[in-house]
């Protein structure tokens, strides 16, 4: 059973050397569409982005050259590294309990042993159409203590619990973008396991194999390729976080959000209402460093996982 | 699709069903509904009620049908105008990005060419580098081509989902047989021919997949038409739907619409709901993988 | 390396780039368009405030040689940035733009408004509240005029008052005081006002009590918390919050807020004069209930008030049609078209309006039949004088939650102590951005 993922088998045997040069040739044209289109909309801005971390664009006195300044200040940054760990400790809770249920999800869907799986199916990826500016409203009062649904169970309960106050709002973002992202990661497992020839579990199944034993042995080797995905593209988010601390602080009083609760909302408010554009540029550019290295370490052990099978 | 034995009522295919699952399924589903339940209950109350009433409780009138009929109509009708632009750059921006990701992701696994790892490198590298602080760059660069304020500012950074042609990449590795292509090659067709009839088709769960991501992510996309796009006719449904909230928030004369925002947000909702339903029989089983076994 | 060679292949790609940052700033901002009155112009109109539409037909019909296009800006936030943006790219600069009163400064120190003496601008001066004329005035030239404009005035419940046996609204501030402590033995959840970390507020209050925390010179700014104006409005709130008759958990415009408004837990609320065209559609339940009032005073029997929010039109140096702009900007903001505006719910600074009989005797349904044009008229009349705001000051509100936070949350440190640490974020910003702040 060959179902090796993330690394794609390289092409079987040599060619002679001028198909070899005609099939590059061939390869360079079918990649070239997306390649021009790419550089256009990513490259050339981020290496303007780039140019952009060596100066400092000052309100009054323009434009000067900086060298590497911004990049020595970034790292004596407190409020940087506060977002850095705060996306750390996040991405280490919250990526494997989203994945976990969107694999078990995704095997639930695929052993079509449920009432309703079409059912089941759409609105389990549904949270991840609703627009974030709505998802924010919905949970400030699914949430909320005051008028909300959690006052409501908190007065059941006899409990006093604030899912929004500096110590649990990132637990309730967790439990937001859980929502927002499960049925999305789910559907990559659940296409992963519908290009499964069919076949091999009917051979399993006239081996004897239970349906246990079909999900150890087929099933989750078939989605190691896509879990590497997942893990790497959960972490690029993860990352990125933006949207719901920046939405928060308007719905609900002092949840310990700040302007630089993550990365990415501290480089959107050092460009957007400071000014500071070569700043923000040399904060986005180490963040994706640092993305980089982790997703690779991750690739990497996916990697080497896959070649231990 | 051979069904084991004929005797057998519950095949491979077609299961036992299970109540234990479906409830522990259901329970996520249940998670997953919630918001949508408060969403729901709430487009039927009125600006009025929304305020003073409970949030899962319905108001006092049922003004559903009058809230959608004032969305219509808010603003000279703006919300049909900025819907059919989010159909013109889902329906384009899906497509041509669904296209080229296969194209991509075929020409990765399945052919060779120089500087290919450099290539994905950059390619993953670049997406790791957070959108926001490309937005401004992306404006300057596209303010310069003359682009900015017309549709092509939002469709052309769509047309490329680098998350696309990774997903293509993997499962073109998995699903096309190489073998299958060259004996395609060796009856005589061409490169193009043969990822166009062979590879294509066998991609088909994956291109979903793709397609549906892509048309969902480019029906969610708020910061880029907000930075490129400075005139209404052009603004696709979430900065409009946005700027229909912000017009509470801001102190002065705006007006308090949250009752045409979460109606609004509702509708949204509803055409991706149909582009699942619809796109979901291509996941159907089997499908051209059996074409594998030929 | 192939490697190599493509980022040289990339960096000439890039070229154009920076030739394009170069060559910023300068464009077609040069001179007036010549032609004076007659020349056809379509100006590109961005504002946030949806009464400025009313006035175009009205303009149009007047001058058919201008065609206006209004653009709803969204939040002013984003307008900003779009604005800085456009002019940074030197296309899609619009001719007019809308400012919240604070950010007028930070366009126009660098240099991006146009400065409206060359149109003739003094002559409006006396139609203008003067606090109000003073914040578009920088530096002695006026780069914006203003479209609406927020008094500070006290909006009260009067249903939670008289059940807390509370017959008159409070006057003075303390007066506040000893009304907050029978509100809050109504039950726990009524409160005499909510805060959790307004910085607009205790400005307001500053202002009031005659604290000019913000010294503005060119580009030299002065920043000192311990005047005694603002050191006197600092410890009152320092106290209520102490003694915990402020609701800290209910922030302004949320949707808790919204719901403790219409159940009458929130018995005031000192806020702009824009809150009157907001609060019945937040509060629809406690139509008949709200009343309006001066700020509570200082001294009793003084009269002194403040501003909190409000705005202004300018055009940017690098817009194509001034001439053409400051002609629908004088129409909407001071001439034929005010009063379509005020019809449809501005509340504007000019004394051509707010002494208007018909304005000041309008009775309001929703507050009771209280004639409130009349309370905000003089609201704005006595708005003290001589406030100034920080070019910097759209990037200092945004840090101001960062430092507030700790102390709403947990009640330890203090106003003061706040305000300190915000003055030396200020002070090194506004150094590193070119000012000279101190």
């Amino acid at each position: 059973m060959e179902l090796t993922a993330t690394a794609p088998p390289r092409s079987g045997r040599q060619a002679a050397p001028t198909a070899k040069r005609r099939k590059s040739q061939i390869g360079l044209a079918f990649i070239a569409p997306f390649g021009a289109l790419f550089a256009l909309v990513f490259i050339v801005p981020i290496l303007y982005a780039a140019y952009l971390s060596f100066f400092q664009d000052k309100l009054v006195g323009g434009n000067t050259f900086v060298g590497l300044a911004n990049y020595g200040k970034l790292f004596q940054d407190p409020q940087f590294w506060d977002g850095v760990g705060r996306v750390f400790r996040f991405t280490l809770v919250q990526v494997p309990i989203m994945l976990i249920f969107a694999m078990a999800l995704a095997l639930a869907l695929d052993s079509m042993r449920l009432h309703g799986t079409k059912f089941l199916r759409v609105t389990i990826f549904l949270p991840y159409a609703v627009p974030a500016i709505v998802a924010t409203l919905m949970w400030g009062f699914l949430l909320g203590i005051k008028y909300g649904l959690f006052g409501s169970l908190n007065e059941a309960l006899g409990t006093d619990i604030d899912p929004f106050s500096p110590g649990t709002t990132l637990i309730s973002i967790g439990v937001m973008v859980t929502w927002a992202f499960t049925g999305f990661n789910m559907l990559i497992f659940y296409a992963a396991l519908k290009a499964v020839p069919r076949e091999l579990y009917e051979a399993a199944a006239i081996d004897g194999a239970n349906e246990f034993q079909i999900v150890r042995a087929i099933k989750l080797p078939a989605l190691r390729g896509s879990l590497v995905v997942t893990i790497i593209f959960s972490i690029i988010g993860t990352f990125q976080m933006f949207n719901e601390p920046q939405i928060l602080p308007s719905m609900v009083a002092n949840s310990g959000v700040t302007t630089f609760y993550t990365p990415n909302l501290y480089a959107y408010n050092l460009a957007f209402t400071g000014s500071q554009q070569g700043y923000a540029a040399a904060l986005a550019l180490v963040m994706a460093a640092i993305t980089i290295v982790v997703a690779y370490a991750v690739q990497i052990r996916g990697l080497r996982n896959a070649s231990d099978q | 699709m051979r069904p084991i034995s004929s005797r057998r009522l519950y095949t491979v295919e077609n299961p036992r069903k299970s109540t234990t699952l479906t409830v522990m399924t259901g329970l996520f589903t249940l998670y997953c509904l919630l918001p949508l339940g408060w969403l729901v209950v709430n487009a039927t109350k009125s600006q009025a009620d929304f305020v003073s009433s409970f949030g899962l409780a319905p108001g006092r009138e049922f003004a559903l049908w009058d809230n959608i009929v004032q969305v219509f109509t808010y603003q000279d009708g703006i919300f049909s105008r900025w819907l059919l632009n989010t159909v013109l750059y889902v329906v384009v921006g899906a497509t041509v990005s669904t296209f080229l990701a296969a194209l991509g992701g075929y020409a990765l696994a399945k052919l060779d060419f120089r500087g290919k790892r450099t290539f994905l490198l950059v390619v993953l590298g670049s997406i790791s580098v957070p959108g926001i602080a490309l937005a401004i760059p992306q404006f300057l660069l596209f303010a310069h081509i003359g682009m900015t304020n017309t549709p092509w500012a939002v469709l052309i950074p769509s047309f490329i989902n680098p998350f696309g042609l990774y997903l293509m990449w993997v499962f073109t590795a998995e699903a096309v047989p190489t073998g299958l292509l060259e004996a395609a090659k060796i009856d005589g067709a061409g490169e193009f021919r043969t990822f166009l009839q062979i590879a294509l088709p066998l991609l088909a769960p994956a291109g979903v997949t793709v397609l549906l991501f892509s048309f969902v992510s480019i029906w969610n996309n708020y910061f880029l038409p907000l930075i490129m796009l400075k005139d209404p006719d052009w603004y696709p449904l979430t900065v409009g739907i946005n700027q229909w909230n912000k017009l509470g928030s801001t102190a002065g004369n705006g007006a308090l619409i949250q009752n045409l925002v979460i109606t609004s947000a509702l509708l949204t909702i509803v055409p991706l709901i149909i582009a699942f339903l619809s796109l979901q029989r291509y996941w159907q089983s089997g499908l051209s993988l059996g074409a594998v076994k030929g | 390396m192939r490697l190599s060679q493509k980022v040289k292949l990339l960096s000439a790609a890039l070229v154009p780039m920076l030739a394009l940052t170069a060559c910023s700033g300068g464009g077609s901002g040069g001179g007036a368009d010549g032609g004076g009155g007659d020349e056809k112009a379509k100006i590109t109109v961005w504002s946030w405030d949806g009464t400025v539409e009313k006035a175009v037909p009205g303009f149009q019909a007047a001058n058919p040689n201008i065609t206006v296009e209004v653009v709803n800006a969204g939040s002013s936030q984003d307008e900003y940035k779009a604005l800085d943006n456009a002019i940074q790219a030197g296309s899609g600069v619009p001719d007019l733009v809308m400012f919240e009163y604070f950010a007028v400064p930070y366009f126009a120190v660098p240099g991006k408004l146009a400065d409206l003496g060359e149109f003739g601008v003094d002559k409006l001066k006396q139609d203008y509240v003067p606090a109000a004329w003073s914040d578009v005035t920088i530096n002695g030239k006026v780069y914006a005029l203003p479209s609406d404009y927020g008094p500070s005035a006290m909006f009260y419940n009067a249903a939670t008052l008289k059940k807390a046996g509370i017959k008159e609204p409070p006057a003075t501030w303390d007066e506040y005081y000893e009304a907050a402590k029978k509100i809050h033995a109504l039950g726990d959840d009524y409160y005499i006002a909510q805060d959790t970390g307004d910085i607009f507020f205790l400005l307001s209050l500053i202002w009031q009590a005659g604290g000019r925390p913000f010294k503005v010179d060119g580009t030299k700014v002065h920043i000192d918390f311990t005047d005694p104006g603002t050191t006197k409005a600092v410890a009152f709130w320092q106290k209520m919050l102490d003694e915990g008759l402020i609701n800290t958990k209910i922030t302004g415009w949320s949707d808790d807020w919204n719901r403790a408004l219409n159940d009458g837990t929130l018995a005031t609320q000192t806020m702009g004069g824009w809150l009157t065209s907001t609060l019945p559609e937040r509060a629809p339940k406690a139509s008949g209930d709200f009343r309006v009032a001066l700020m509570p005073q200082w001294q009793q029997g003084e009269k002194v008030g403040a501003a909190n929010g409000g705005s202004s039109f300018g055009i940017p140096a690098a817009a194509e049609h001034k001439e053409a702009a400051f002609k629908f900007l004088e129409y909407f903001a001071h001439g034929g078209g005010l009063s379509s505006r005020v019809d449809a719910g501005a509340f504007v600074p000019n004394m051509s309006v707010l002494e208007n009989d018909a304005f000041q005797s309008k009775p309001n349904t929703y507050f009771g039949d209280q004639k409130v044009g009349a309370v905000l008229a003089e609201a704005s009349e006595i708005v003290g004088s001589g406030w100034q705001y920080p070019p910097f000051f759209e990037w200092a509100r945004s840090i101001y939650g960062d430092l507030a936070s700790p102390f709403y949350t947990t009640g330890k440190g203090s106003l003061a102590e706040i305000l300190e640490q915000w003055r030396q974020r200020c002070i090194q910003y506004g150094n590193e951005q070119g000012f000279e702040v101190s």
